[in-house]
């Protein structure tokens, strides 16, 4: 009965459990590929501008990354992790490489899918899709993978400018241009990898698909500012992936990302929020220890409410792009905005870090946020390495105070769930200083 | 710096890096930070500036950092912002950092939030050397040096961009010049004074420190040779090492660091640059290309469709045998601290390559804390005795 009413705690959209299952659908549909003989590819995230291209040539695509969660949260992640360590790989590396190297390792040992592995488990790729943007990893990683596969790699540049430098003049259409020649770049090769040529008319196609479901869950999110919010950050994280690992049908993922976005918006219109009490509102930063997703539970039955999540598994500000009519430039022009998009607000606010860590700031204001909980990775630097600004920042700025709590994505043994709920309790009295003192100030929440 | 020459200069300068520089800002001359090798230098050179590296201090507790560079993170770079937050580095009038890695690209945003300088620029690295990020990476030179013009109110023209490449080019010849006395059997000049000297012509104008290697380089030739051909030859490869304390440690054992590839060593001075009829086409080939750091994506053949192993680490890592080979090294050092991703996803597949090239070498993982490095002496000592 208690288990029943831990459950309740967070009220979750009955649209987000599509979604969910197409996690499963995804990885079942990548392997009946490879036995078809199809082209299969393991991609790293690349926010949209290399998985357009990919998906109009026929290849289906994993993402590691997202098979590092599943294992974590299926709890199958330790004996890969520990396999990667006996490889050679230093143990302090990204936990969801660490997962997919022990695999590799396996699978080349076994020479198929390791047949105890979550969802079915990845095929053997033909390509490895790679991304130097934001992290270091997710490209050194699949060099790495070198050892276990004969796939090649290619590596997605997106331009990362600092706030300043990405507004002098001429900047931001040299970007665009640069993107646009790599993607032609990358089309030759996957045609000479699958022989044959794009069809740029299903490109196009993809491409409008693309942002049409990036535009519905954008919506949906914004419906989050509203007290209390419908819309809890577990719901945000179960359903990010069918848009930050776009695979299978899009017309049908739309179709799921809209059936959510109206029932988000009914529960608005009713007042029905994620937690049924909502006393605190919090930001959350960065990626949950997927591991021990119930400690969610734990602090709704608090009446802590996760109304918005770390800006880089956030669709764009929304971009009008009807004026452009190659979809290889459109989907560079998206990326791009998805990276900068909150760039001149932060040079007008002389932030100097416009993206992961300035929208916070954003984030805290309009969403009205009591608190954050930042969770820094000992595995990942690229989800640490800002926090402590961020939470800096959000104090100085707007009163509005962080508890940090160490952890990691993966690896269980590195995150105290007993010892979270302690600090918690004692953060709920730092929140509500803060309330007092952003009244004084004349702040709006 | 008085009547000083050679190594005992370089020495003085080691220990006390910032006296010189301070004298030349007092007599005008503005002094720009730069951090790890991808900043263009020779740009601050061309703009009649002081390019003076940023180096961390492993003796020094980080005491400050902690409020903003989580502990998850390369601790050289929080060591460096925990020297800049204890305002060590306020002489700067300015800072440049690269999208070198990750972190980097990261601490100068940090930076510059935290440490009011009166210019700061944050030049971006494309990851991949195919021809787009090559034009793009000459681009983003151009957006640097027009910065430092709109900063210094002055044009900077190609005459003196080339002027300033022939000046570094020139050290960088000097450079290769040291080391080939390091070649012979008897090593006229150690690892430990070499260090010195690297981070010395670091802290100095580019004339003065091709005055001070010239100097070095006829002292050094002048010596009898190492007195103990016993010591093993090795190879350190990796990450950043910005202090004497592990090259003593590798004498003190009873070997000596003859060649290396890090990036105090030989990956910022190695490759020249060409010669170009548009200047900044030399530079980004040069930095983008032709510098061997783990950071920037290469493959043995660009677009393969099926990736062979050995002939990916042999495109990726010959470079460093052919130093091997040239050095006559009993051994490799492979060096990542801890924390460094660039370097610590190559280390199986270094492993890999020297084993099947026949060349021992052994992995440590230090935490850039002089603490660190006292467990290293028995695995070295282990090490060397495989070697015999």
């Amino acid at each position: 009965m208690a288990k029943e009413e831990r459950k309740k705690v967070i009220n979750r959209p009955k649209g987000m459990y599509p979604l969910r299952s197409r996690i499963e659908d995804v990885y079942k549909l990548t392997v009946k590929a490879m036995q078809a003989g199809k082209p299969t590819a393991w991609s790293m995230v690349n926010w949209w501008e290399g998985d357009s291209i990919i998906m109009a040539m026929g290849i289906e695509a994993v993402y590691p990354e997202n098979y590092g969660a599943v294992c974590a949260a299926m709890g199958a992640a330790q004996s890969y992790l520990e396999r990667s360590d006996a490889e050679g790989f230093p143990s302090h590396m990204c936990g969801y490489a660490r997962n997919c190297i022990g695999y590799a390792a396996e699978m080349k040992d076994l020479g198929e899918i390791p047949p105890d592995a979550p969802l079915g488990g990845m095929p053997k790729p033909m390509l490895l899709m790679a991304a130097g943007t934001l992290c270091d990893t997710r490209y050194k990683w699949f060099q790495s993978l070198g050892r276990y596969l004969d796939a090649p790699v290619w590596t997605l540049e997106i331009p990362q400018p600092g706030v300043e430098e990405a507004l002098q003049e001429g900047v931001h259409e040299r970007n665009i241009k640069f993107m646009v020649k790599e993607l032609k770049e990358l089309v030759k090769f996957v045609e000479s990898l699958v022989k044959k040529k794009m069809d740029w008319a299903k490109l196009e196609e993809i491409v409008t698909d693309i942002l049409e479901m990036n535009r519905i869950w954008y919506e949906t999110n914004e419906l989050r500012k509203k007290r209390p919010c419908p819309m809890h950050s577990r719901d945000f994280w179960t359903c990010m992936t069918g848009c930050l690992y776009p695979a299978g049908d899009l017309k049908e993922l739309i179709r799921l990302y809209q059936n959510l976005h109206d029932e988000v918006q009914k529960r608005v219109d009713e007042n029905v929020g994620a937690v049924e009490n909502e006393k605190y509102r919090l930001v959350f930063g960065e990626l949950p220890p997927w591991h021990s997703l119930k400690i969610f539970d734990q602090l709704a039955e608090r009446g802590w409410n996760f109304v918005i999540e770390s800006w880089a598994y956030h669709p764009p500000k929304p971009l009008d792009l009807s004026g452009i009519s190659d979809p290889l430039e459109k989907m560079a022009r998206f990326t791009y905005q998805w990276l900068t998009g909150y760039y001149n607000d932060a040079y007008e606010n002389k932030e100097w870090w416009g993206y992961f860590a300035y929208p916070y700031l954003e984030y805290a204001k309009e969403y009205q946020c009591d608190g954050a909980l930042l969770h820094p990775l000992i595995t990942c630097r690229t989800a640490t390495n800002h926090l402590y600004l961020v939470q800096d920042r959000l104090m100085k700025k707007y009163k509005v105070p962080s508890l940090v709590v160490e952890g990691d994505i993966v690896d269980l043994k590195l995150f105290d769930p007993a010892d979270t709920l302690r600090k918690a309790e004692a953060f709920e009295e730092t929140m509500e200083h803060n309330r007092e003192l952003r009244k004084k100030e004349g702040l709006e929440w | 710096m008085g009547a000083q020459k050679g190594i005992q200069r370089a020495n003085e300068i080691y220990r006390d890096r910032s006296r010189r520089v301070l004298e030349l800002k007092a007599d005008g001359k503005e002094i720009i930070g730069y951090l790890c090798i991808y900043p263009v230098i020779e740009m601050i050179t061309a703009a009649g500036m002081v390019p003076y590296r940023l180096f961390g201090d492993i003796r020094e507790p980080k005491t400050k950092v902690e409020a903003c560079l989580p502990t998850v993170v390369c601790p050289y770079l929080r060591s460096v912002m925990d020297i800049g937050l204890k305002e060590r580095y306020n002489f700067l009038d300015g800072v440049v950092m690269a999208h070198s890695c990750e972190v980097a690209e990261k601490l100068a945003h940090i930076w510059k939030t935290y440490i009011d300088q009166k210019y700061a620029f944050f030049l971006d690295v494309p990851h991949t050397i195919h021809d787009a990020a090559r034009e793009q990476f000459r681009d983003l030179i151009n957006d640097f040096k027009l910065s430092l013009e709109k900063y210094t109110g002055s044009p900077i023209t190609d005459e003196m961009i080339v002027d300033a490449i022939n000046a570094h080019n020139q050290q960088r010849s000097l450079v290769k010049e040291l080391y080939d006395l390091k070649k012979s059997d008897k090593p006229k000049i150690s690892g430990v004074e070499t260090v010195k000297v690297l981070m010395a012509i670091m802290s100095l104008p580019v004339e003065e420190g091709n005055e001070l290697l010239e100097e070095v380089i006829t002292e050094v030739k002048g010596r009898e040779g190492g007195d103990n051909d016993d010591k093993k030859r090795l190879l350190l490869w990796g990450s950043i090492i910005d202090d004497t304390a592990l090259f003593e440690l590798i004498e003190d054992v009873g070997a000596d660091v003859v060649i290396d590839d890090t990036c105090v060593g030989t990956r910022p001075f190695f490759p020249d640059v060409e010669l170009t009829d548009d200047p900044l086409v030399g530079l980004a080939n040069r930095y983008l290309v032709d510098i061997k750091c783990p950071r920037t994506f290469k493959e043995a053949n660009f677009g393969e469709k099926k990736k062979d192993y050995m002939e990916d680490l042999e495109s990726r890592f010959g470079y460093i045998k052919q130093l091997a080979d040239d050095w006559n090294v009993d051994g490799i050092i492979l060096h990542s601290l801890r924390y460094c991703d660039i370097h610590g996803y190559d280390i199986p597949g270094l492993k890999d390559y020297f084993e099947s090239v026949g060349i021992r070498s052994i992995y440590i993982e230090p935490d850039y804390t002089e603490a660190a490095l006292a467990p290293l002496r028995t695995r070295i000592e282990a090490f060397l005795e495989t070697l015999d």
